[in-house]
């Protein structure tokens, strides 16, 4: 079947901005989360946001996604030219800002049917009465995207044998899929992908490159991606630009050649064992 | 999700039907003769009170078990609305002579609005804060709303109990008059708020809702306005307390606030505890057993009092430390609940004589 696949991807190409972030900065306290942090992410591009634990990468995911606790201290964030930086976290979703979870945050007590349905919340517009009585409308708009589901998510995400089981049961590469399928049925624009191969063995991570890179390049979800990783291999690979943050500051932006020779990187992620070593001899 | 072998769909609508299969089709409608005939017909009145009073738990219980075991909104005031929508259903009625069907829906819609007056802190406030503010709307509105005004209003009798003809609760020719009636009318709403929930929580309100119990921060990451479902919950909840409360009266044709006092609220959240939270089953399980015990302890008490003296002065106090031992035995044994249990025993009869 490659060959069907070849002929669902998009040409790729790279446009203009579509996310903007301006000098943000986020204090928790004493601590400067993010220090005057300042990039944008172009239509079309996987971004890859890299950097040692505690860097601030998903403190800025939360605030470009407006998580509750996680509004900018000063700063602007912009999307598709709209200023979102006080909007609330569901407007957001409802401009095409979808993302995934570090820590699995799915809804373990339903299916993964109701879980991905639940992605496709926005899309739907049943009220309570309507789906109260559950005639006509309710009726047609389950089943409309319920097809939906069927044909183009799970298809790409090759869960359709888990459908009705109760997603806290499954294994966590699984749910890992789960998330990702969840929020590629809120038909996003901007996908926001906190660690998706964090946990997973060497073949799920494959099989979650190969997902991801469908998002980013099938026609039907094209979605520009931020990636935050710590698998060097995987960012190396599918990035088209990547980001590094260090202490709450960014201290490189480049294509992966690039960055992976900086030598502020290498002092980032090694620390400064070296010189460590030079006082202690 | 388990059905018989060879059986299978060709459209989505297919697969999201309740009843999926013939032999469902006519067990449900065997359960539906049974409750609308069979029952009404070779029960005597006094079992039809009975089961006229589990309808009402059902009924009361159906707002708790979508407020907390649904949207994970604890509350310990459900009374509040039961009464607000029976006083207001009985006021119209009393009051400005509007028609019985009529009455029922404004007692729906206030019970509704007082409920959504009441949840407003829930934008601000989670977990035990929120319990507090259900607890006021307990108090406010039952301790003095209903007592002292509402109560008042209709100028007859004391204590803000008011009373209603028998013969006024009428929907067209049909006159509920009679305890045989009062049943039929209680089997009608029972069903038509059973399936009502049951389509809102398939369809996108009820995952929503599903989804804010869960985890509200992916719901809100998903696009779901939390503060427009915890208080469309709140809403919905109320006015099926409402229900419950214009069945009650029109159950008894009277109505007091002394009916809707606080242990009624805690009993409920019991209900759906026993029965099972989060389950469509679970409040008329609960509803049943809860009900059920007491007529239990009676059938064995009064034989017994001729044996052993001083069983009926302690009638009370005995039924309360059934009630007792009945709830801890059940967290103990079946944290989940009866509908759990249910559960297990449909899987093991569907599946017989194999274990998986």
């Amino acid at each position: 079947m490659e060959w069907k696949r070849e002929e669902l991807r998009v040409e790729k190409e790279i446009g203009e901005p579509i996310l903007v972030v301006e000098n943000a900065m986020k204090a928790f306290g004493g601590l400067q989360a993010l220090n005057n942090i300042s990039f944008e992410v172009r239509r079309g591009e996987i971004l890859s946001i890299i950097g040692p634990n505690g860097a601030g990468k998903s403190v800025m995911l939360n605030c470009i996604n407006g998580l509750p606790g996680y509004r900018l201290d000063s700063g602007r964030i912009v999307f598709d030219g709209q200023d979102i930086t006080n909007w609330p976290p569901h407007k957001r979703a409802h401009i095409g800002i979808s993302r995934t979870f570090q820590k699995i945050e799915l809804f373990g007590g339903m299916t993964v049917l109701d879980n991905v349905k639940l992605g496709r919340h926005m899309k739907m517009n049943t009220g309570w009465w309507d789906g109260g009585i559950y005639w006509g409308k309710a009726v047609k708009e389950e089943a409309k995207h319920r097809k939906w589901i069927e044909e183009k998510v799970f298809e790409t995400c090759e869960i359709e044998i888990y459908r009705n089981r109760i997603t806290g049961m499954l294994p966590y590469g699984v749910q890992k899929r789960i998330e990702l399928a969840r929020a590629l049925a809120m038909g996003p624009r901007l996908l926001l992908l906190d660690e998706p191969m964090a946990g997973l063995n060497l073949e799920e991570v494959e099989d979650m490159t190969r997902f991801i890179l469908d998002a980013n390049e099938e026609k039907e979800w094209n979605c520009t991606i931020i990636l935050v990783e710590h698998d060097m291999g995987v960012v190396m690979d599918i990035s088209d630009r990547v980001i590094v943050f260090d202490w709450g500051a960014k201290i490189a932006d480049g294509p992966p050649e690039e960055v992976q020779n900086k030598p502020e990187v290498i002092r980032a992620y090694l620390g400064e064992v070296e010189e460590t070593y030079i006082t202690r001899r | 999700m388990k059905l018989p072998t060879g059986v299978h769909f060709d459209n989505y609508e297919a697969d999201h039907a309740w009843w999926k299969t013939r032999f469902v089709w006519i067990r449900m409608v065997l359960l539906l003769f049974v409750l609308l005939w069979v029952i009404p017909q070779f029960v005597g009145d006094y079992w039809l009170s009975f089961l006229n009073m589990v309808g009402y738990t059902i009924l009361g219980a159906a707002g708790v078990q979508l407020l907390i075991g649904y949207t994970g909104l604890i509350t310990l005031g459900h009374a509040a609305p039961i009464g607000f929508g029976a006083f207001a259903c009985a006021l119209s009625m009393y009051l400005f002579n509007i028609p019985y069907l009529l009455s029922f829906l404004i007692g729906m819609i206030a019970a509704g609005l007082l409920s959504l007056l009441f949840g407003l802190p829930c934008v601000r406030v989670k977990g035990f804060y929120l319990i507090m503010t259900t607890m006021a709307m307990q108090f406010i509105t039952v301790d003095v709303i209903l007592t002292q005004f509402l109560g008042p209003l209709a100028g007859k009798g004391r204590g803000g109990v008011l009373a209603i003809e028998p013969g006024m609760f009428s929907i067209g020719p049909w006159v509920i008059y009679s305890v045989k009636d009062a049943y039929i009318w209680m089997i009608i709403i029972c069903i038509i708020v059973q399936v009502f929930m049951a389509n809102l929580m398939r369809t996108r309100v009820g995952r929503a809702w599903m989804a804010i119990r869960d985890n509200d921060i992916a719901a809100e990451a998903l696009g779901v306005n939390i503060v427009y479902y915890k208080l469309l919950a709140f809403f919905i909840a109320g006015a099926l307390g409402g229900v419950a409360g214009c069945y009650w009266l029109t159950n008894l044709s009277i109505v007091s606030p002394e009916h809707f006092m606080f242990p009624w609220s805690l009993w409920l959240v019991g209900v759906i505890l026993i029965g099972g939270v989060g389950s469509l089953y679970g409040h008329i399980f609960g509803a049943i057993f809860m009900t059920g015990v007491l007529e239990v302890v009676k059938l064995v008490l009064v034989p017994l009092a001729d044996i052993i003296p001083g069983t009926m002065e302690k009638f009370l106090y005995i039924k309360d430390l059934v009630f007792g031992l009945a709830i801890i035995l059940f967290l103990i044994f079946e944290p989940n609940g009866i509908s759990y249990r249910w559960w297990q025993i449909k899987n093991y009869i569907h599946l017989w004589p194999f274990s998986y």
